[in-house]
């Protein structure tokens, strides 16, 4: 018999993994209304988020206010560097050529990784105790509470970057419409820059989120950057509300897919909705259908 | 016309040459063992490239149709005792079904949303792949598969092997190539170039996206069915989407939309891991570091540099 | 009255609130050119859209040689001998003129898959005609020096010129074309007419859809106008000129227009 209290707590760990989807899923729409690609690099900023919150926090023992900034700085600057060293240079700008060269990164990144930090997993202290908290018959950790308020927090930032900045409304002018952009005298290369670089900074917040929840070891973030890939397109690929929407519908369906059906199968029931759901509504939950003109 | 059609038939002959001259230049069985894995991966790039190339629909879940197939002759031959050929038919109608009854919502998807379907298809089998552990064998794999057999001829060699491999990959080929240059390859790349026009001068574009899935499936699983004949064993990490990222590689490194590309990228990229095992540290770095070279120096892939020689020039062939 | 080869009516057509097309009823006779002309935004191309598959119009009707045509895709439509250009080219860019014109027998051929992989008895012969039938549609058209060329590679006038070779070759009963002189210059406009008056010679009916004034007014059996989705007027060349309707719509359109050109 299931009863409210585990239907509340698997709701509390669908949301926080839906959370961290929806930062993944953002930074893939990011870089989709900058570029038009898909960057199959995105998950593998989530791990390196992990991965240098672990060398600051850990290995160099420097304060989690410095390690954090530090963790997510880095991974912005490795996802500027990305698109300056791999996509800038790229002699043909074909969507399925540009996707594969960022697939061709994420192998090359996770052989960095491995080099560095080697392939055991490493464990991240959570960023404010163990103190388990109790409301509405779900237990839940203050990691939890920090995810999801950060999340929000980072949803809120990007909103106010997107509508009040000179920068972000030249990015959003940039998705609208590259060539009208241009004329406007926006500098769209370096859109493509910043859209890494900000999904950079996305990626890497839900990798140091995550970590003390699950660990992270060089390849945690080939299956979290599909999830958050999944999450964008179930949402509708490009729209900001769609991924974080999209982010939440996933979470909870697996948990709630997982604590009520199966556990073994709650990918398998993810991707199932997620395949229905594409049937039926063939751009995704907030999708606008692309109509070309003839 | 004629001229380039001779090309091509050049082209194969010395492709059917350089298949037979190998064995007595290279007998070892490990080098053999390399160029089976090619072929069988030729033949699902083969598909794939007038999936991706010529009919311009994305698929990350190919892998999923060859692990079927793979799966469904391996199953049934080993556990109910059919005979092996009927079963790798069997297979390859059962699996070009499921591509048909998945093609037709799936490829009214566009961009990234295909990418996405197939990619959660290939997903989904492959989880059940691991779970139904009653059937498959589970995460460990399922072993005792029987070796084929022609007129009491057992395939039980590296050697005799590559002979029925390849000339399975040379008839893909060929195949392949006489889709390409009719009427049907006609249609196929007009609805690439637009798939209002190619509609509008009467090409049924979504039958036609739905049956270029549906073959480049069935040769999939053909290939998946000798690979389970020959190895004995299968497992489900063999048929994971990154084996199906890898096949869309080969396409696009081979040259996107040319035939023998796709020969060249599954001969180039197969054995590129095995090649790079002597730096087993470095492997995943220089592995990714040249596709990155390759897609960003070269993108109209290995093959079109090659093709500039005017005997091979058989590439999007009016 | 003989039976018209298209007929509308009250067709209705709307995007979102926006009703694009109200009401619009119109014949086209056989062997005939009608033109369909307008202000930008009239509606022109949304017309075109919806007797050619494209769109699902809500309400109305629309007929082929007497028979519904509505809910027909564009290749049935194609098989039934309706074929049409389009306004924004649509050339298969990557294939060759050759290619391009003989992807247009696509409907009124047959040999299918099966018949391609193994070349079945039948599929060579269907080739060889195709070819054949190809070749002297560009030879019409003045294409036949750049048969092997891809496409993407002509000029603009002679990529048009593809286009209309493309959707003539499989000779239909009815040709929708959309703005077949947009972008010419004045001597390809000149030709194109010609081509347009030789194609209806040969008892093919056209519905064209144009800007150009000169080029609808001279080859034009029959016009519609249309504005903001109405129909305002019908009628021969010299009627619908004198008509107040036309000329007020046509004038207090004229600035956008001159801007667009």
């Amino acid at each position: 018999m299931t009863g409210w209290n585990e239907i509340a707590q698997y709701t509390v760990s669908g949301l926080t993994t839906g959370a961290i989807y929806a930062l993944v899923a953002l930074g893939f729409c990011i870089i989709h209304n900058a570029t038009g690609i898909v960057n199959f690099a995105q998950g593998d900023f989530v791990s390196l988020g992990g991965l240098m919150m672990y060398t600051f926090l850990v290995a160099l023992g420097l304060p989690v206010l410095l390690s954090f900034p530090l963790a997510v700085a880095s991974v912005a600057l490795v996802g500027a560097l990305l698109e300056r060293l791999a996509l800038r240079p790229a002699r043909d700008k074909r969507v399925v050529i540009l996707i594969f060269i960022t697939i061709g990164a994420s192998i090359l990144m996770r052989g960095v990784f491995k080099q560095i930090w080697g392939k055991e997993a490493l464990a991240l202290p959570s960023l404010s105790g163990e103190y388990p908290l109790r409301l509405l018959g779900a237990t839940f950790t203050p990691q939890n509470l920090w995810i999801v308020a950060l999340t929000l927090a980072a949803i809120v930032a990007l909103g106010y970057f997107f509508q009040r900045t000179t920068v972000g409304k030249a990015m959003r002018a940039t998705a609208a419409n590259p060539r009208a952009a241009v004329l406007m005298g926006i500098d769209t290369e370096r859109m493509k820059l910043y859209s890494f670089g900000l999904s950079g900074f996305l990626g890497a917040l839900a990798g140091v989120l995550i970590t003390p929840i699950v660990t992270v070891s060089y390849g945690v973030g080939v299956m979290l950057g599909l999830k958050g890939f999944a999450a964008a397109v179930l949402g509708g690929y490009g729209s900001f509300v769609g991924a974080i929407l999209g982010g939440l519908a996933l979470g909870l369906l697996e948990s709630l897919g997982a604590g009520l059906i199966s556990s073994t199968y709650k990918d398998v029931i993810a991707f199932l909705v997620l395949l229905i759901v594409l049937f039926v509504m063939p751009s995704g939950l907030m999708g606008r259908g692309e109509r070309s003109r003839v | 016309m004629s001229g380039r059609g001779r090309g091509f038939f050049l082209g194969l002959a010395v492709l059917a040459g350089l298949v037979v001259a190998v064995p007595f230049v290279m007998p070892n069985p490990y080098y053999l063992n390399v160029l089976n894995v090619v072929a069988l991966n030729a033949i699902v790039v083969i598909g794939l490239n007038l999936l991706i190339g010529y009919a311009g629909q994305i698929s990350l879940g190919h892998a999923a149709f060859y692990g079927l197939g793979a799966y469904i002759s391996g199953i049934f031959t080993g556990s109910f005792g059919w005979p092996p050929w009927p079963t790798m038919l069997f297979a390859a109608v059962s699996v070009g079904g499921l591509a048909a009854l998945i093609g037709i919502p799936i490829l009214r998807l566009k961009g990234n949303y295909l990418v996405m379907a197939t990619l959660g298809f290939n997903l989904i089998v492959n989880i059940l792949t691991v779970q139904l552990d009653d059937l498959t064998g589970g995460p460990s794999g399922y072993s005792g598969i029987p070796s084929l057999e022609i007129f009491g001829w057992v395939i039980n060699s590296d050697l005799r092997f590559y002979i029925l491999v390849w000339s399975a990959a040379l008839i893909a080929l060929l195949l392949a190539r006489n889709l390409v240059r009719s009427r049907v390859g006609r249609g196929l790349r007009a609805l690439h170039g637009s798939e209002v026009a190619a509609a509008a001068l009467g090409v049924p574009t979504e039958r036609y996206k739905v049956k270029i899935f549906v073959f480049s499936a069935v040769l999939a699983s053909l290939a998946g069915s000798l690979y389970a004949h020959y190895y004995g064993i299968i497992t489900p990490k063999t048929f994971d989407i990154f084996f199906s990222v890898e096949l869309v590689t080969m396409c696009i490194v081979g040259g996107l939309g040319s035939l023998w590309g796709g020969f060249l990228g599954a001969a180039f990229l197969t054995p590129l891991p095995q090649v790079l095992h002597f730096v087993e540290e470095y492997k995943d770095i220089i592995y990714g570091g040249i596709l990155v070279l390759i897609l960003v120096f070269l993108p109209e892939g290995l093959f079109t540099r090659l093709g500039r020689l005017p005997w091979l020039a058989g590439r999007r062939s009016p | 009255m003989t039976q018209p080869i298209l007929a509308l009516e009250g067709l209705c057509m709307n995007f979102g609130g926006m009703q694009a097309l109200s009401e619009v009823s119109f014949a086209a006779q056989a062997g005939r050119i009608t033109a369909v002309i307008g202000p930008n935004g009239a509606g022109k191309t949304t017309a075109i859209n919806c007797i050619s598959g494209i769109y699902r119009p809500p309400r109305g009707e629309a007929y082929f040689e007497g028979q519904s045509m509505l809910g027909l895709a564009s290749h049935q439509l194609a098989r039934r001998g309706v074929t049409r250009t389009f306004q924004n080219l649509q050339v298969f860019t990557h294939m060759s003129v050759l290619e391009n014109v003989m992807v247009g027998l696509h409907g009124v051929t047959k040999r299918e898959f099966l018949w391609a992989l193994f070349r079945l008895p039948g599929f060579q012969a269907e080739e060889r005609q195709v070819m054949e039938q190809a070749r002297e549609m560009l030879e019409f058209l003045d294409l036949a020096e750049m048969a092997a060329l891809p496409a993407g590679q002509l000029a603009y006038g002679d990529q048009k010129r593809v286009e209309l070779a493309r959707a003539l070759v499989s000779r239909p009963r009815l040709m929708l074309l959309d703005e077949p002189a947009a972008g010419l210059n004045a001597a390809e406009t000149e030709s194109m007419a010609r081509t347009l008056r030789a194609i209806r010679d040969q008892g093919i009916s056209l519905l064209l859809i144009e800007h150009d004034m000169s080029l609808v007014m001279g080859i034009s059996d029959w016009v519609v106008v249309l504005d903001h989705g109405c129909k305002i007027a019908e009628g021969t060349p010299a009627q619908v000129q004198a008509h107040p309707e036309v000329i007020c719509a046509y004038l207090g359109g004229a600035a956008e227009a001159g801007a667009d050109a």
